[in-house]
């Protein structure tokens, strides 16, 4: 017959804590929440129940994220025990609401308490800088919206120097990741902006985004934060404590990118603006050219009709002169010596007359 | 030091403010344009070319 291990009640408490850690070291456990309650302030202690059966929990009030009630459902991570008592439960590290209800009512709760917090204070909003060259994202490489992401950042901007903090962007242990990347960035200070990454899923995939260490983490840093996580519908209290909220993962990409292909065609229709404008002057200049030689060209005109009417006018005095004119009128030109018997020449109108003259007397 | 193409456009810009400006001189203007356009082209041809370096960082977030 084998030798019987005997134990003493201590040793036997505590390997069967040895052999419950081993067996389930950080086991999740999900259920609905009654008799909670908070002692001293800092231990927390409820029941998780499902139809059948009920374990008893323990917690630090600092590592309670999201705000309990009864009635809630929720999962834990958690290491199981046997306490010195010899009652069994279970020692929760992290907890997460699940469900939709209870997704909602942990929202509201986190939320009033950080919003009268002023967390979420638009006074605390900084816009995104000017001129982004180097982004810091945090996502799963993994996820369809970092891809979508990375593929709008591509089409509509080059030169930007991106580093990627790769984290669980779902789960029990999403947010702690998240946490560490946010403050890997603010620590470093290199990046001008950190975009929180994370595409669309169920409320419980979203639910890490309600955490709040997280959202105090986003409220914090002291690089703007923007957020582009799930779709146009979801609302985290990450997105409220964000400087910048973008609806999409796509979305965030596109607020903070300039569209090469915009600026392109904005440079286009300078350079066709600026040719018509130059276009439209030397047509001005010619025109106006053109009007100054039509007013000198019109002064020419009125000078010669002048200079006409004063030729006309000299040529009908000088006319008036010709002796031809005289005679035509009937007076007769006389050339010669007058006296008696001299022979004088009369010219008249029509003949040409010799005379012998008779008498001569004074007039 | 060679401009960025941030430089470029702002060049870009001045040089088309210029056509609209009191300081137009025709004189300068064809030369003005031709500079303006080779520009264009050339913001054109950078901006199309700009890639993104995205690397992700080798620190594990999960300890």
């Amino acid at each position: 017959m084998e030798p019987v291990q005997v134990y003493s009640v201590s040793d036997f408490q505590a390997v069967c804590n040895q052999i419950m850690e081993t067996a389930f070291s950080g086991v999740i456990v999900e259920g609905e929440v009654s008799s909670f309650k908070v002692n001293q302030g800092k231990f927390v202690f409820f029941d998780l129940k499902d139809e059948q059966s009920s374990v008893g929990c323990f917690m630090m009030k600092f590592a309670l994220r999201f705000p309990l009630e009864d009635g809630m459902k929720i999962r834990v991570r958690a290491v199981p025990k046997l306490t010195n008592w010899g009652k069994f439960s279970l020692t929760v590290q992290a907890i997460m609401p699940v469900g939709e209800g209870s997704l909602k009512k942990s929202f509201e709760l986190l939320k009033k308490k950080l919003s009268e917090e002023g967390l979420f204070a638009p006074e605390k909003k900084r816009p995104l800088p000017e001129s982004i060259v180097k982004i810091g994202v945090i996502s799963s490489t993994q996820a369809a919206g970092y891809a979508d992401f990375c593929k709008i950042l591509n089409e509509r901007w080059g030169g930007l120097e991106v580093q990627v903090a790769h984290c669980q962007v779902q789960g029990m242990v999403a947010a702690d990741q998240i946490i560490r990347a946010l403050n890997y960035f603010n620590e470093r200070g290199e990046v001008q902006v950190i975009a929180v990454i994370r595409g669309g899923g169920s409320a419980d995939d979203l639910a890490v985004f309600n955490d709040e260490a997280l959202v105090r983490a986003i409220a914090a840093s002291k690089i703007p934060v923007i957020t582009g996580i799930g779709h146009e519908v979801d609302e985290s209290l990450c997105d409220l404590a964000a400087d910048v909220v973008a609806s999409t993962p796509s979305n965030a990409a596109q607020m903070l990118t300039r569209d090469r292909r915009e600026i392109i065609a904005s440079i286009k229709d300078d350079v066709k603006r600026t040719n018509n404008l130059f276009n439209t002057k030397v047509d001005e200049l010619i025109d106006g050219n053109r009007g100054e030689m039509y007013r000198v060209g019109q002064d020419i005109v009125v000078r010669i009709t002048t200079m006409e009417g004063e030729i006309a006018a000299q040529c009908k005095i000088l006319e008036q002169l010709n002796p031809e004119k005289v005679l035509e009128r009937g007076y007769a030109l006389m050339k010669g010596d007058i006296g008696i018997d001299n022979v004088v020449e009369i010219t008249t109108y029509k003949q040409e007359i010799k005379a012998k003259i008779t008498e001569v007397k004074e007039r | 030091m060679a401009k960025n193409v941030s430089d470029k456009i702002a060049e870009l810009k001045t040089g088309v403010d210029w056509f609209y400006s009191d300081d137009f001189k025709l004189e300068e203007a064809s030369e003005r344009y031709k500079k303006l356009t080779d520009l264009a082209k050339e913001i054109e041809k950078d901006l199309s070319e700009m890639k993104n370096e995205i690397n992700v960082i080798a620190e594990d977030f999960s300890k």
